[in-house]
C-alpha cells in the first residue's frame, strides 16, 4: 500500500461503486428504509431526554440541552456505527477476499465513508431541532468540520485496526461491544462535563483524553452553547490539550500499520 | 522487453493449519506453546514461465496445487518464498461472479462486477449492452439476482467476464457452465482468444480442453510438477495415471 495507490483511478472507481452498493444493500429489504439511519439515533435521543432529563432533571443549567443531547447522541452513534461496520468489513466480505486480489483498504474505508454519509443527513436533523430550539447560528458552527475530521480518523484507525484483529480473533467483537457499553457512559453524552468537575477535577480531565469526549465537547461549544465544557479549558490550554489529539495520530498509524502487516495474509486466514 | 508474461520461480506456499482450529482469546492466551500446528504445502518450490500468446493449462487432482497455484499468480495469495512476475494486466477468473449480490439487480451487479474487475463506470456504460447480448438476459436485468436462475447467473457473470479486458486471463474451471448452446459460444469465444494471441492461464479437469486449446500444459501432484508439454502429452500422461 503506498501512499500513489491509495486514491489512483481504478480505486477511485472501486470505492466509489463499493459505497453504493453497500447504501444500496443496507436498508433494502426494510419498510422504512432509509429513515431508519435517521430513526435510530433519533428514538435513542427520545428515551434518553424522557429519563435523564425530563424526570430526573439532568442538564438544567445547560442552555439548549435537548439539541446539546442529540448532537452528542448523533456523533456518539456515528463513532459506533463506523467502528462496528469496520470491525466486520473484513471478515464479512471473506468471499470476495478468497476471490479476487484487490486493494484491501478499499474495503475498511468503503465502510465508514457510508458512514459518514449518515451523519451528515442526521446532522441535518440536528439543524432542524436547531431551529425549533432557537439555537443561534454563528459563523463558529463551521468549525464542526475540522473536527468531525478528527472523530473520522479516530474511527477510521480504529477499524483498520479492529478489522484485522477480527481476521484473527473473532472474539474482538465481543470486546468491542463490551468496550462501546463502558464508553458510552465514560464519555460525556447524557450528563453534563461540569457535573463531572465539581465532584472531581481529574476524573474530568481523564474524561476529556478521550477523542470522542474531546471532539462532542468542542462541537458542542461551537454549534450550540457555550455552556459545554471543552478540553481546553478544563486544562486550562496547556500541554495536555494535545493528549487526544495525540490518541487519534497514534491509534490511526498504529492501526494501518498493523493493517498493512497482516492483510497480505487476509485471504488465507478469514 | 520480455516475451514472457508470467514467470512463476521457486514458489513455495505453505498453509500452518491449528490443529485445533480455534479463533478465540482464550486460545491466544493459553494455548499458544501448546497449541500444535500441521504444515501443508500445495505448491512446494514450483517454477515455470508462460510465454506471451500462450494458450496454458494447469492440471491436477483435487488437492494437487491447482487452485492455490492459480491464486497466487492472481495475487490473492502471497508466495511463502520465491516470486510471481507478470508482465502485462491481468484479468482473474478464479470464480465467477466475483462479488456477486444476490440482493442487487442484474443491472447494479454488472457494474459492481465490473468495477471489481478495474472498470471505470463510462467504459462499462458502453460495453453493458454487449453483456447483455452475450447473456441473452435482456428481460432480466432490472429484476434482483436472487430470482435468476444458477444457470442464469453464470450466464451473466461469463458475459461480464468476457469483456475485461486485460493481456492476461486466467480461468478456473468456467467452462462448464449453462446449457448447450451457451457453451458452444464460450468455447467460440476460447477459439477467439487463441487467434488473439492472449496468454491464457487455463485449470481444468477435461484432458479434452486440454488437448483441444492447450499449447503447453503442466501436470501436478502434490505441491510438485511432475510433468510437462503439449497439451496432448499432458492429457495422455493424466490418463495413463489416474485413469485406468
Amino acid at each position: 500500500m503506498n501512499f500513489k495507490n491509495i486514491f489512483s483511478r481504478k480505486n477511485r472507481i472501486l470505492l466509489g461503486e463499493l459505497v453504493r452498493t453497500d447504501f444500496k444493500i443496507r436498508y433494502q429489504a426494510s419498510f422504512l428504509g432509509y429513515v431508519w439511519s435517521i430513526l435510530n439515533p433519533l428514538l435513542l435521543f427520545a428515551v434518553l431526554y424522557l429519563v435523564f432529563a425530563n424526570f430526573l432533571g439532568v442538564g438544567r443549567d445547560i442552555e439548549h440541552f435537548p439539541v446539546y443531547l442529540l448532537l452528542g447522541v448523533v456523533l456518539w452513534s456515528f463513532f459506533t456505527e463506523t467502528t462496528n461496520g469496520g470491525l466486520k468489513s473484513i471478515v464479512s466480505r471473506a468471499s470476495l477476499i478468497r476471490k479476487i486480489s484487490l486493494p484491501k483498504y478499499i474495503i475498511v474505508i468503503s465502510g465508514t465513508v457510508s458512514s459518514l454519509i449518515n451523519l451528515l443527513i442526521n446532522l441535518a436533523v440536528v439543524v432542524v431541532f436547531m431551529v425549533f430550539n432557537g439555537v443561534e447560528f454563528t459563523w463558529q458552527a463551521l468549525l464542526i468540520f475540522p473536527f468531525i475530521i478528527q472523530l473520522y480518523i479516530l474511527a477510521l484507525g480504529i477499524s483498520f485496526l479492529l478489522s484485522a484483529l477480527n481476521v484473527k480473533m473473532r472474539d474482538i467483537g465481543y470486546v468491542w461491544e463490551i468496550l462501546l457499553r463502558a464508553g458510552f457512559y465514560a464519555t460525556p453524552i447524557l450528563y453534563p462535563l461540569s457535573m463531572v468537575v465539581e465532584r472531581s477535577e481529574i476524573a474530568a480531565q481523564m474524561l476529556v483524553i478521550n477523542p470522542v469526549a474531546q471532539v462532542i465537547q468542542d462541537i458542542r461549544y461551537f454549534v450550540i452553547t457555550e455552556d459545554s465544557l471543552t478540553a481546553w479549558q478544563i486544562f486550562d490550554g496547556d500541554y495536555r490539550v494535545f493528549i487526544s489529539y495525540a490518541v487519534v495520530l497514534i491509534i490511526l498509524f498504529a492501526g494501518a500499520f498493523y493493517f498493512k502487516k497482516t492483510s497480505g495474509n487476509f485471504a488465507e486466514n478469514v | 522487453m520480455s516475451d514472457k508474461a508470467i514467470e512463476v520461480k521457486n514458489v513455495l506456499k505453505t498453509f500452518k493449519i491449528p490443529l485445533d482450529k480455534g479463533k478465540s482469546l482464550k486460545q491466544a492466551v493459553l494455548g499458544k506453546g501448546s497449541r500444535g500446528y500441521k504444515t501443508i504445502t500445495p505448491l512446494n518450490k514450483i517454477s515455470f514461465d508462460v510465454p506471451k500468446g500462450q494458450f496454458f493449462g494447469i492440471v491436477g487432482r483435487n488437492g494437487s496445487g491447482k487452485s492455490t497455484l492459480l491464486k497466487t499468480i492472481a495475487g490473492i495469495y502471497h508466495p511463502t518464498s520465491g516470486a510471481v512476475k507478470l508482465h502485462g494486466s491481468l484479468v482473474p477468473f478464479i470464480e465467477l461472479g466475483v462479488g456477486f449480490n444476490p440482493q442487487l439487480t442484474g443491472r447494479e451487479n454488472v457494474y459492481l462486477n465490473c468495477a471489481l474487475l478495474g472498470f471505470a463506470r463510462k467504459e462499462i456504460d458502453s460495453m453493458y449492452q454487449d453483456i447483455v447480448d452475450f447473456a441473452e438476459l435482456e428481460d432480466f436485468m432490472d429484476e434482483r439476482l436472487q430470482n435468476y436462475s444458477s444457470g442464469m447467473q453464470v450466464r451473466l457473470a461469463f458475459s461480464i467476464s468476457i469483456r475485461a479486458h486485460g493481456d492476461i486471463l486466467l480461468l478456473d474451471e468456467v467452462l462448464a457452465v449453462g446449457d448447450y448452446a451457451f457453451r458452444k459460444k464460450c468455447f467460440k469465444y476460447f477459439e477467439q482468444l487463441k487467434r488473439d494471441k492472449k496468454t491464457v492461464v487455463l485449470v481444468t479437469h477435461s484432458m479434452k480442453n486440454v488437448e483441444e486449446f492447450c499449447e503447453r500444459a503442466i501436470l501436478l501432484e502434490k505441491g510438485d510438477i511432475i510433468f510437462e508439454g503439449s497439451g496432448e502429452e499432458v492429457a495422455q500422461k493424466y490418463e495413463e495415471m489416474f485413469v485406468s
